[in-house]
């Protein structure tokens, strides 16, 4: 039976350990990116600019999590190994799949910190920087930009840095740290890129690589699921709550099969 | 009454290495301390982390308490004193502890309670707040002492505790040691500190190759009438003993 209370204990470390370290200041260093190009767009008298302003930004939001998500990840356990302070943890009287899981939960709370962060920003300079319609305050119109759609693609984008922690933690047991930076990146703006496409571009690419297209394409974690910036650039409204339960779903369960591989390696590894 | 460490015909090979331990055999009794010495190499921290749980045996067996060290049950009654005394460097001592602590289960009241005692027992108080990155190696080393003792286990495995230690922390070192036995707690540590190990220990093992090569009591006559601990150890790790004059000059 797993300890709520150790995995909780290993959690709070890692991200005493962000803190400490001052890597929070990243998050806070781009949170800044984000709202400077976005303050002063007003500034050069640009007219109908607020959807074009959601496109950058939102681009911007999901490049930053990306590199949160995969460098916070990327080197907990390695870091544990390399600095030999797993020898005293794991002398206690502790699981290895509790210490995976603890520091599983202290990334991926540190990356949907810093994303909660990002969408702060946003939401207030976008609806800081729009119109007000007639009869309602600045105020009222920044609160409008709050709706059931931002709130489903915040979920969505929360859904996609848990995932994407979670495979950069089973990559950090099998591979370098750099290895396991580049190819998390690559698999992550790949497939928020072409995840769609994968089916066609198998069928138009030639043997073998056909079947390595094919391959990636059941494989890999379709992160283009969780991408919500069309939807929420043109106003198209909020999804299906099954559409949503679904998405949910199938990353809980490819976070469970990643932690549960991560638990294995771990288990097999020399310490 | 279980023993308090049972090693039964252990062996381990490294993948694709030569064997790092073979055949070995021992026993420690409960409220015994125990000394094991070796040369470098010699197969110590590989048994060490063998009884800890953190590395799986080739061949053979160990229990602890009677029960599998694999298990973190079993752990709970151990406490661990690392070779290298690494330790979250951003964190500070007090803040060290209740972490371990709260691994090994202790309830927030007896947490902070004993948090004080150890720091106390180490001589540590005073640094309550101070980060682990400004600590010096000694002090470092009384860390993992206090973070060894702070849930009162029954067993303590201490790997080189003198490492790094100035002569007053060895003797509080040796005092700590001595206060454990009183308490009927075993104790069983790798050192290189052969003084200090013939002071404190009731038994020693000298492992060579993997292999354990000697066990025995201090003062107890080996072969040709030799109770010296020093000659005792480097004839069986097949190192010549240096005669009189010659350790006058090594000194």
């Amino acid at each position: 039976m797993l300890s709520i209370r150790k995995i909780w204990a290993v959690a709070r470390v890692s991200l005493l350990e962000l803190l400490r370290r001052r890597d929070v200041y990243v998050a806070l260093i781009l949170a800044v990116v984000l709202v400077v190009p976005l303050s002063t767009v007003n500034f050069f008298g640009v007219e109908g600019i607020v959807r074009h302003l959601r496109e950058v930004s939102l681009l911007l939001i999901w490049l930053f999590s990306v590199v949160i998500a995969i460098t916070t990840a990327a080197r907990q356990i390695p870091g544990e190994l390399q600095r030999r302070t797993i020898l005293p943890l794991l002398a206690r009287p502790i699981r290895r799949s509790e210490v995976v899981l603890g520091k599983y939960v202290g990334s991926a709370l540190a990356a949907s910190a810093a994303l909660l962060l990002f969408y702060l920003c946003y939401v207030l300079l976008t609806g800081l920087l729009s119109e007000p319609q007639a009869e309602t305050t600045r105020m009222q119109a920044t609160l409008m930009h709050m709706d059931m759609t931002m709130g489903q693609a915040i979920l969505m984008h929360l859904a996609f840095v848990w995932l994407l922690t979670a495979m950069t933690m089973a990559g950090s047991l099998i591979l370098t740290v750099s290895a396991n930076l580049t190819c998390c990146a690559l698999v992550a703006v790949g497939m928020l890129l072409f995840g769609e496409q994968l089916p066609k571009i198998a069928d138009q690419a030639v043997f073998p690589a056909s079947w390595i297209v094919r391959l990636a394409h059941y494989v890999l974690p379709h992160f283009e699921f969780y991408d919500s910036r069309v939807r929420l650039i043109h106003e198209w409204g909020a999804y299906d709550w099954g559409v949503l339960a679904i998405v949910l779903l199938y990353t809980l369960l490819y976070i469970a099969f990643l932690m549960i591989f991560s638990t294995l390696v771990f288990n097999r590894k020399r310490l | 009454m279980p023993e308090a460490i049972r090693i039964d015909n252990l062996g381990k090979t490294y993948r694709g290495e030569q064997e790092a331990l073979r055949n070995f055999s021992l026993t420690v009794e409960q409220g015994e301390v125990f000394g094991f010495l070796g040369p470098n190499g010699a197969g110590k921290t590989t048994t060490i982390k063998i009884l800890l749980g953190l590395l799986d045996a080739s061949y053979g067996s160990v229990e602890i308490f009677g029960q599998d060290p694999r298990q973190p049950a079993t752990r709970r009654q151990l406490g661990y004193l690392p070779e290298i005394a690494n330790y979250y460097e951003f964190m500070n001592v007090v803040e060290l502890l209740r972490f371990y602590g709260n691994l090994s289960g202790l309830t927030r009241a007896a947490l902070e309670t004993r948090i004080d005692q150890v720091l106390g027992l180490v001589g540590l108080e005073e640094f309550r707040r101070r980060s682990l990155r400004r600590f010096s190696k000694g002090m470092l080393q009384r860390t993992g002492i206090a973070q060894a003792l702070l849930h009162d286990p029954k067993l303590l495995i201490l790997d080189e505790p003198m490492t790094g230690l100035d002569p007053l922390g060895r003797r509080q070192l040796r005092e700590i040691i001595m206060d454990l036995r009183q308490q009927g707690k075993t104790v069983f540590f790798s050192s290189h500190e052969l003084s200090e190990t013939e002071v404190v220990c009731d038994r020693f093992g000298i492992l060579r190759d993997g292999e354990l090569c000697w066990c025995g009591k201090p003062g107890e006559v080996v072969g040709d009438g030799e109770v010296n601990l020093e000659r005792i150890f480097l004839r069986m790790v097949n190192q010549p003993a240096l005669a009189p004059k010659n350790r006058q000059a090594a000194v």
